[in-house]
Order: C-alpha cells, then structure tokens, then sequence
C-alpha cells in the first residue's frame, strides 16, 4: 500500500460514485480502449490496531482475514494495542496474521481492549453491549447519553469496570 | 400471488428451486453473507444436476471458504461465474436500489448497503436477483437511490453479463441490447398481464413468453431432505432451514 491510487471493477453509473470525490472514471494507461473507476488511496495519519500479541519491538498477531496489515501498510504512524506483550513474536508464530515492527511505531499493552469487540481464543463479542449501542445511536440524543455513560471523562479503567469486565485484568499501559 | 396449491410448495421454495436451475456444473457460485435463498438454491444444483461446483456462502463457515479478499479478486478477474443479490427497488433502467428509501440525505428507510453488489454485479457473468414481494413498490420507475447500475453503456469496461429477476410472480430478464426488463416467464396461476400490474413501469414481453415450469416433486423432495439436512449439519443458516420448508 502506500500506492496513489487503485482501479476496480464496478461501481460506474451508481449514485456511491456520483456523491463522492475520491472515486472517478480514467482510461486505463495502458490500454487507450479501456476505462475503469479508480479510487484515491486512504492514507490514514494514524492507525489503532487490536493485537492479539505483541513483543515490545512491535511485532505482533493479529486475527486472520482482517484488515490489520493492509491498514498497517497504509498508514503514516501505526499504534498498536495488545492483549499481551511476550517475548518475541515472529513471521513464524501459527496464531494469527503477523504484522513486523517495520510497520509498527508504538506498542500499548491493553487488556480486554477490543471490547466490545472480541478476540480470537481470548474472549468473544460483547452483544449486549453492540446492542445496547446499536439502540443508543438511532437518536443524537441516545448516542449523546451512551458518551457521557461511557466514555466522557471516563479512563479505560473506568470503562471496564462499567462493562464488567474483572477489575485485575484492568488494563495497564506498558 | 401465484397459486402455490397447484406447486405444491412455498414462495421460498419455489423462489429456491428455479434459481437452482439456472446454476451449472462446474461454475463457480457465490452467495453474501444473509442469504438463504441462495445457499438454498445452490445447495440444491449440488444434491441434483451440479455436483462439481465450486461454492461460497458467505454467511456459512462450512462454505465460507474462509477466502476473505480472495472473493474481490476472484470477481474482478471474471472468475465468478454466478453472484446472487437482493435489492429493495429494482427500476426501469436497470438500476437497483440497497442503500435507502426517500432523500439520500434525509432518508425514510435505511438499508445495509452494498460494497459488494457495486462490484460483483458489474463482474460476475451471471447475477441472479431475487425478491419475495413482486409489487409496484419495488419495480419502481426509477429508484431512489443506484446502488448498482445494468446499463452502463461504454462508459466503463464490462464483461458480457446476464441479468434475471426471481420473484413470487415471475422470472424477468434484462435484455441488454433494448436496455429494459423483459419477461422470461409467469409462474402458474399469473399472466402476463397480472405480472405487468405489479411492476410499476412497462415489460418486455415477448410473444412467446412461457408459463414457468413448476418445482418438480423431484426437486421440491430434495429441497426438504438432503438440502435441508445439510443446512442443518453445516450451520448454514441452520434456523432459518428448520422452518423454512413444507414438510418432507
């Protein structure tokens, strides 16, 4: 990643092509005959990745299927949260996708730190929490109410405990 | 509605079987992930006249295939032989409508989307729409929203592709070169002229235009034991395939 931008197949005639600006009709420049949509790459300042592990140099596990490494590919800076931090992870480790530490400016140790997402072989979604704020953000009120439940001055100590997950597995930043 | 005594089967059943039809042996068939018509139907053209296909239910994780990316660039490089969509409005000009109902930018309705369908319908070689209501509603003269688009003319490269319509009423197909909705076939106990009432702008209706073949009991047998079964076993919307066939 980190290319300009990426031709697809698709798309053309579609009202999702005409409302945005980042996605256009071009010739293909090598064949004069053929036109496809093209779509600006994403080049995200930071990216946030959940990491099943990860050693202190920054290279960490990820589920599989994910969008973590291309992500990661893409992005400026590349923050990566864990589960837990070992001793060395390498391109070796059968757990997950592996993400090098080329890729990767910091490492933060978070515990339960997807919730309420889940993580593979840790612990599963949260549904009732997904739902709690699928319902909570139908109105600008409800979601306003669900911020200043969870996350307005609040600290990840905080948020756990109101989620309930066990107060020693609270997060510590390494 | 069709006169489902006559079939002897259930709209989903009879929408499941003539979907199955037109699934060929060795292509490569591929469903997204809330779609029950089409694991159905496909699972159905394995048990009986397909058994070498390649399939991928997205919503299943015994047919998932766990491919992930693969499934976008298997598409793109016109590899995929068949993808099946929904749609909540279908239009005169071949466009079809998944995102939301009323003002774009202030919407009565919102629906899921579809990254996927402005891909694969403009790369699978076949693509099979399915819808459970056959009304003015959804064959609307023009949609409120294009999620995907038939006619694109030569605005973007394309490869060559069929389009069919499956609903309780009948099988509409797009004729491409006069760019409009043509009717392929009524089901028994319709018209072509009660198939035109509920579509809410003008068919093609060619003057040959057949009655659908009904659901054999062949078919109809299978769907309700081995697909069923194997829905059940696999978790392939397993709940879903519990209720969703008459009895056996």
């Amino acid at each position: 990643m980190g290319v300009p931008y990426v031709p697809v197949r698709g798309l053309a005639g579609t009202d999702i092509l005409a409302r945005r600006t980042d996605m256009l009709i071009a010739h293909n420049p090598f064949n004069a005959d053929e036109k496809d949509v093209v779509a600006r790459a994403i080049n995200p300042d930071v990216a946030i990745c959940h990491a099943i592990k990860a050693d202190k140099s920054g290279n960490s596990i990820f589920r599989r299927g994910g969008d973590e490494l291309l992500v990661s590919q893409a992005s400026d800076k590349v923050i990566v949260t864990a589960e837990e931090i070992v001793g060395e992870v390498t391109a070796a480790d059968p757990d997950g996708q592996f993400i090098s530490s080329l890729n990767v400016t910091a490492v933060v140790h978070a515990p339960h730190g997807a919730h309420p997402a889940g993580v593979p072989g840790k612990y599963e979604m949260d549904r009732g929490h997904i739902n709690e704020y699928i319902e909570a953000a139908r109105s600008a009120e409800g979601f306003r109410a669900y911020l200043e439940k969870y996350v307005y001055d609040k600290t990840e100590a905080d948020y756990q405990s109101l989620v309930g997950i066990p107060a020693q597995e609270v997060a510590v930043v390494a | 509605m069709s006169d489902m005594t006559t079939m002897n089967c259930n709209v989903d059943e009879l929408i499941a079987v003539l979907m199955s039809r037109e699934i060929e042996d060795f292509e490569t068939v591929a469903c997204g992930t809330i779609s029950m018509l089409p694991a159905s139907a496909i699972l159905l053209a394995e048990a009986t006249h397909a058994p070498n296909i390649d399939i991928i239910i997205r919503g299943s994780e015994a047919y998932g295939q766990d491919i992930g990316r693969d499934m976008h660039f298997i598409a793109q490089r016109g590899k995929m032989d068949m993808f099946f969509l929904s749609a909540v409005q279908f239009d005169s000009g071949g466009n079809f409508n998944l995102h939301v109902l009323g003002d774009p930018d202030s919407p009565d309705r919102r629906f899921p989307g579809g990254y996927g369908s402005g891909m694969l319908a403009y790369t699978a070689k076949k693509v099979m729409f399915f819808r459970s209501e056959h009304s003015t509603r959804v064959f609307v003269p023009k949609a409120d929203f294009v999620s995907g688009a038939l006619k694109t003319g030569n605005e973007v490269s394309r490869p060559n592709q069929t389009f069919f319509c499956f609903t309780p009423k009948a099988i509409l197909r797009w004729d491409t070169a006069r760019e409009r909705w043509a009717l392929r076939s009524y089901h028994p106990g319709e018209s072509p002229e009660t198939v035109q009432e509920s579509t809410g702008f003008p068919l093609l209706i060619p003057a040959d235009v057949v009655e659908t073949p009904p659901p054999t009991e062949e078919e109809l047998q299978t769907l309700r034991t081995t697909v069923k079964e194997l829905m059940i076993e696999s978790d392939t919307y397993a709940n879903w395939a519990t209720t969703a066939f008459l009895p056996a």
